[in-house]
């Protein structure tokens, strides 16, 4: 209700009118009130850069890339393309990881194809491991072939959609 | 996939009310083609196809999904094609929505850009709900 009083308020603007898109600005200040209807976090809440993050709370069945740094702590069903990607303790993968740098801690049923390849104490991987450089702490698991890789590992991060230019 | 699941799709709240603990973060350069299902919350700065459970999702601006959310709470300040199953709705103005948003509270911030139905729908609704009725052209 107070949404739309402020509307009048702020723009005056006839309801319904078809209203030009520069009216956003006056739009701003209703914000604070929206927030009081409901508490849904506001998007920029402690965002860690262009981190990804996948909580211990979300599974994801498909495919993910990113052109920066992923880290997993929930679920993946699916394959894994970034930059820097990080298997947490406690994460599953089922598919395949790449990226520059692969680090895990959790379970990879699949392949990981990475430049750099770290494999710590508490890490299960079953499949195959591609590196150039890759370290083992004891204690992890790992079930399938260590290979060096070719020089294809050079792997750009496929064509990730610039969704963003087309939003703008 | 998700489908055909034998409980509700809206997960009841985390009896330990900690779903703003356990935030998902998908970057602006982060594409997702496939499902999402968290009982936290989940935001989206980047590309994502195919549907959305969780309990909280946020679509901030620049975010862009093409699918159906089923949440508690969904706010809206990027783009969505797609239809829309929760209790709380807040589009914010910068949303471009298309598709369907049933919902229980609905919030529409001046310039917001909506084509969509938006049919009312009991809190239990939403609750019960197992399977998304067919998309309807």
């Amino acid at each position: 209700m107070s949404v739309f009083n402020r509307n009048e308020k702020d723009g005056g603007n006839p309801v319904g009118g078809e209203k030009p898109r520069e009216a956003t600005p006056a739009a701003a200040p209703v914000k604070p009130a929206q927030a009081n209807v409901q508490p849904i976090g506001a998007a920029e809440a402690p965002k860690s850069g262009g981190v990804s993050v996948i909580s211990k709370a979300l599974r994801i069945t498909g495919q993910l890339e990113s052109t920066e740094d992923i880290r997993i702590d929930g679920e993946v069903d699916g394959d894994i393309h970034g930059v820097s990607v990080t298997v947490g303790a406690g994460a599953k993968v089922k598919g395949s990881v790449y990226g520059q740098t692969v680090e895990l801690a959790g379970t990879i049923e699949g392949k990981i194809e990475a430049k750099k390849v770290v494999l710590t104490s508490t890490a299960h991987m079953a499949g195959d491991v591609i590196h150039q450089d890759i370290k083992i702490e004891s204690g992890a698991y790992i079930d399938g072939h260590c290979r060096p890789g070719t020089n294809k590992l050079d792997s750009k991060p496929a064509e990730v959609k610039k969704v963003q230019a087309a939003a703008s | 996939m998700s489908a055909a699941p034998a409980r509700p799709l809206l997960r009841p709240p985390r009896s330990d009310g900690m779903a703003g603990a356990f935030t998902s973060h998908l970057s602006k350069t982060m594409t997702v083609k496939g499902d999402l299902d968290s009982d936290g919350e989940v935001v989206i700065h980047g590309y994502v196809t195919g549907q959305v459970c969780a309990d909280r999702l946020v679509v901030s601006a620049g975010g862009c999904l093409e699918g159906d959310i089923i949440a508690r709470d969904v706010r809206i300040e990027g783009r969505l094609s797609g239809r829309i199953f929760a209790l709380n709705v807040i589009l914010d103005a910068d949303a471009e929505v298309s598709g369907r948003i049933f919902h229980n509270t609905i919030t529409v911030a001046k310039g917001a850009r909506i084509d969509a139905r938006m049919p009312w729908r009991p809190p239990s609704y939403f609750e019960t709900l197992e399977q998304l009725p067919e998309a309807r052209a």
